[in-house]
């Protein structure tokens, strides 16, 4: 559901009460308007009118659905699936791709600290956001490693007129959540200021009360977002702008039989420092200077408060870079350049490590006429530890007419070994396997050498681990007539070189030693539709669809490792080919319908979200090792999302709701789904 | 010339193809073996979860079709190890001599579809740090899965074995929990074999 507001409008958004939004609404909405971003291009550009699959999800959306984290309003959206992946912990999906191949930024610049490669995106509140801006598939022509599956642009208010507005918002919701805002945006001649602070709770939920452990711990955590911004003159501007995140949780394990109880505290602290410089009509800089720390603390004590367990992670990214457009009529060059200085020291790691990269890229926006549109660039990476990347990418868009046009692109996209796949060194300790990192691993194979059994043979370490990489190519359609819009995009993603545990030797105990190394090529295709249709300006419906094929090359090829599967009776039976399912944890359709409808005499706006899964396979539980047809499945399921939002004067918003409204539950299968969550709000603008 | 080479050739081929036809009508009057399901073989181990395994060995031997004390074994069992009576000591703890000539060769395939013994050069025997039964890769016989921690044995492996007199057998491993649950989950209990065999009392080169 994407509402269609000029620049203009979400100016105004910001600054009036929402009594005067409902009429303005009621103005525009009665044609689906332009919008522009910024994350596709690192310039301004209208929505549409981009060659690349792009979608934004603006403040006013947010706040009718009621929700208050990013990863609760992304799983909203076609085509953005939040779900553990094998690691077990939470992340998105896109195109197919798992969550560790999702860059995410706030205001542009990168959020770190990923769990197994995963973004806790819970850690972002949507207090403060403005709008978020998608964009699907490889994009490491502008942003380098991760941006393998896609770009998530994470954008806050900002203050825009002189004077002093801003909101209180209060939520209560089952779990004894509470989520607590403010946000202020000041701004007098050439200073401007905005302050936005959130506190959030829960008790977090338990689907099985048995066991002692619950889905999610409780905790409280807290943001605080000053921003500071100075015009030293129309053309000099100056954005200072600090975030500080903390949070506590309850850390619970179940170890054997042992019952461990401790605390699991985060904290993260982003600092951007910008200046933009319009040197004149022609040409536009930015200095912009990055600094991030993220940092986890974790302990374990027994019963008898003896330390059992503590863990650390602090990692640490410094990132200076400076970009130019130079305007050439209605052409644009955007150029970059800027250095990457990252470092961790965690648990399992024997020392500090340290990332040095820099980079350099080029964009060329190019308008011949007005049909077409060409975006070419490239990007280059210097590493100082695995091998250089040049990431190209061209994008054509051709308007067919003013309601119609096609869009196309291909583009490279990497990932670059983290830090884990490289310098992990971790024995689990009940179990007695060992994980070790690609470059420590034959120096901590020779210590253990008198626990080795045997190496396996034909391993070795003398290339160094390559990036993860994707050729990415999408082909799609723009159609938006007065009340109807419709986008579909098809896409493709070729992967090689997929990063992979492997068995390196076996250990005297049974157990085995595992290193990292580039395993697979891997496919995922599929196709993305989103429609929305306005059918007066009090009711607005919107459908999205995906489908999703992603499959392993290796066992395409090599059907006959994987042909016999066990039935119910245990004996051996031959399959097909075709019956080969593909990935786990793919779901071949996903849909949502949005309904909003707007009932103008009592103010009242009712906004209800039903979601789509279709079944998919969590492991192999027929003894080929692959999903098939026959294995066992998650079925297929609906939820539900309901809210309604009253103004109740000019400055007063009072909304309530229930997520998962229909109580669905399978706490055996899908443990991140918590069941029906009643939510109460009240917002006070000014 | 040519035609003579051809001629010759096709003699050659037609005396092959009668000569096997002859064989596959002799074989036709042995009786075809029986396949029979062994269930619930215990293969206690001591140690695990991190220290080395210990305990004694299951052995089993496929013409008595029963657990053995005896030196005549073929293949014995502790947790997910197995070894073969042939060979050597692969160098674990608490693992009997090797007294046999057993071998194994591993094939794929449902089980009533493998009729003929594998070439000899694909027999292995238990060596020094050699397991014939492979512990991982492509022929061990069990995957384990990190998220359920349950082992299930890979369908379609079929292990030929070349029992500890110079006899064969085939057998392929179902389940490595009690009672051999369809779905076995984590109150299953693990360490119990059930597998299905057939073994060739005859000397020939088929099952």
């Amino acid at each position: 559901m994407k509402f269609k507001n000029t620049l203009y409008i979400t100016l105004l958004f910001c600054q009036f009460s929402f009594a005067q939004q409902v009429q303005k609404d009621s103005l525009v909405v009665k044609e689906l308007l332009e919008v522009k971003v910024v994350t596709a291009t690192r310039t301004e550009r209208v929505l549409s009118s981009l060659p690349l699959p792009i979608s934004i999800i603006t403040a006013k959306e947010i706040e009718k659905t009621g929700v208050t984290r990013l990863n609760e309003i992304l799983s909203e959206q076609t085509g953005i699936i939040l779900i553990p992946d094998e690691s077990g912990f939470e992340g998105i999906q896109i195109q197919g791709l798992d969550a560790a191949y999702t860059l995410v930024l706030i205001d542009g610049v990168p959020i770190v600290g990923r769990n197994a490669g995963v973004l806790d995106l819970s850690r972002i509140s949507v207090g403060n956001i403005d709008r978020i801006e998608i964009v699907k598939g490889a994009s490491s022509a502008l942003y380098g490693s991760e941006a393998m599956g896609g770009v998530i642009n994470v954008i806050t208010k900002k203050p825009k007129k002189d004077m002093l507005s801003g909101n209180f918002s209060y939520r209560y919701a089952t779990f004894n959540t509470n989520d607590l805002n403010a946000n202020l945006l000041w701004k007098k001649n050439r200073f401007s200021a905005n302050v936005f602070a959130n506190f959030y709770s829960s008790d977090g939920f338990d689907l099985d009360k048995a066991t002692p452990l619950k889905n999610v711990e409780k905790f409280y955590n807290y943001t605080i977002n000053p921003k500071l911004y100075y015009d030293f003159s129309k053309k000099v501007k100056l954005i200072i702008s600090n975030r500080f995140y903390n949070q506590n949780m309850n850390n619970v394990a179940l170890i054997e039989t042992e019952y461990y109880k401790g605390d699991a505290e985060e904290k993260e602290w982003n600092s951007q420092v910008k200046v933009e410089h319009k040197l004149n009509s022609k040409l536009y800089f930015e200095y912009e200077l990055y600094a991030t720390n993220y940092k986890n603390n974790s302990f374990l004590e027994d019963e008898s408060k003896v330390l059992y367990d503590q863990t650390f992670y602090n990692q640490w990214l410094f990132r200076p870079e400076i970009r130019t457009t130079f305007s050439i009529n209605k052409n644009k060059l955007t150029a970059g350049i800027g250095m990457n200085q990252e470092t961790l020291d965690r648990t399992y790691f024997n020392a500090i490590v340290k990332f040095n990269s820099q980079y350099v890229f080029v964009q060329y926006d190019y308008n011949p006429n007005q049909k077409w549109n060409i975006l070419a660039g490239f990007r280059y990476d210097n590493h100082s530890e695995y091998a250089s990347q040049l990431s190209p990418k061209l994008a054509l868009n051709y308007k067919i007419n003013t309601n119609f046009s096609l869009k196309t692109s291909v583009g490279y996209g990497y990932k670059a070994p983290d830090f884990r796949q490289l310098y992990f060194d971790f024995t689990n300790p009940s179990v007695g396997y060992t994980v070790l990192g690609y470059n420590v691993a034959e120096a901590r194979l020779n210590e253990m050498q008198d626990q080795i059994l045997k190496k396996e043979s034909g391993i070795n370490f003398d290339e160094p681990l390559q990036a993860e990489s994707a050729v990415n190519c999408n082909f799609g359609t723009f159609y938006k007539k007065e009340k109807f819009k419709l986008e579909v995009n098809t896409f493709y993603n070729s992967i090689h070189n997929l990063i992979d545990t492997k068995a390196v030797a076996q250990k005297n105990n049974g157990q085995s030693i595992f290193s990292y190394f580039n395993t697979n090529a891997v496919f995922t295709y599929g196709l993305e539709l989103n429609s929305n249709y306005n059918f007066t300006k009090d009711v607005m419906v919107s459908f999205g669809y995906q489908y999703l094929t992603a499959k392993d090359k290796s066992i395409s090829e090599h059907f006959q490792d994987y042909q016999y599967i066990r039935n119910n009776e245990l004996q051996t039976i031959k399959i097909d080919k075709s019956d080969y399912f593909g990935f786990y944890n793919r779901s071949k359709h996903t849909a949502n319908l949005k309904l909003l409808y707007t009932i103008s005499t009592i103010k009242t706006d009712i906004n209800l979200r039903i979601f789509y899964r279709s079944k998919y396979g969590m492991f192999d539980s027929n003894g080929n090792q692959i999903l098939d047809k026959y294995d066992t499945f998650v079925d297929d399921y609906f939820i539900t999302n309901l809210s309604a939002s009253k103004y109740i004067s000019d400055t007063l918003l009072f909304q309530i709701g229930a997520n998962n409204l229909l109580d669905y539950k399978e706490p055996n299968q899908i443990p991140n789904l918590s069941g029906r969550q009643l939510f109460a709000r009240i917002q006070f603008n000014f | 010339m040519r035609t003579n080479f051809l001629k010759l050739s096709l003699l050659a081929l037609v005396i092959f193809t009668t000569s096997c036809s002859n064989d596959d009508k002799k074989e036709e009057l042995v009786p075809a073996v029986i396949t029979q399901k062994f269930t619930n073989l215990p293969a206690p181990a001591t140690g695990g979860q991190g220290q080395p395994e210990g305990g004694a060995f299951t052995k089993f031997s496929f013409s008595e079709n029963k657990i053995v004390t005896s030196d005549n074994w073929d293949v014995a069992f502790r947790g997910t190890v197995i070894i073969v009576n042939g060979g050597a000591k692969i160098g674990i703890v608490d693992e009997p001599n090797r007294t046999g000539n057993a071998a194994v060769s591993i094939v794929s395939g449902a089980f009533s579809t493998i009729k003929s013994i594998p070439l000899a050069s694909t027999f292995k025997q238990d060596a020094a740090a050699i397991y014939a039964f492979p512990k991982s890769g492509d022929n061990a016989w069990y995957d384990y899965n990190s998220n359920t921690h349950l082992i299930s044995s890979k369908a379609g492996k079929i292990f030929v074995i070349k029992t500890h007199d110079g006899k064969y057998a085939k057998f392929e491993i179902l389940s490595y929990y009690k009672d051999a649950p369809a779905a076995p989950d984590l109150t299953s209990t693990g360490r119990y074999y059930t597998f299905n065999f057939a073994y060739q009392p005859n000397s020939t080169t088929t099952f």
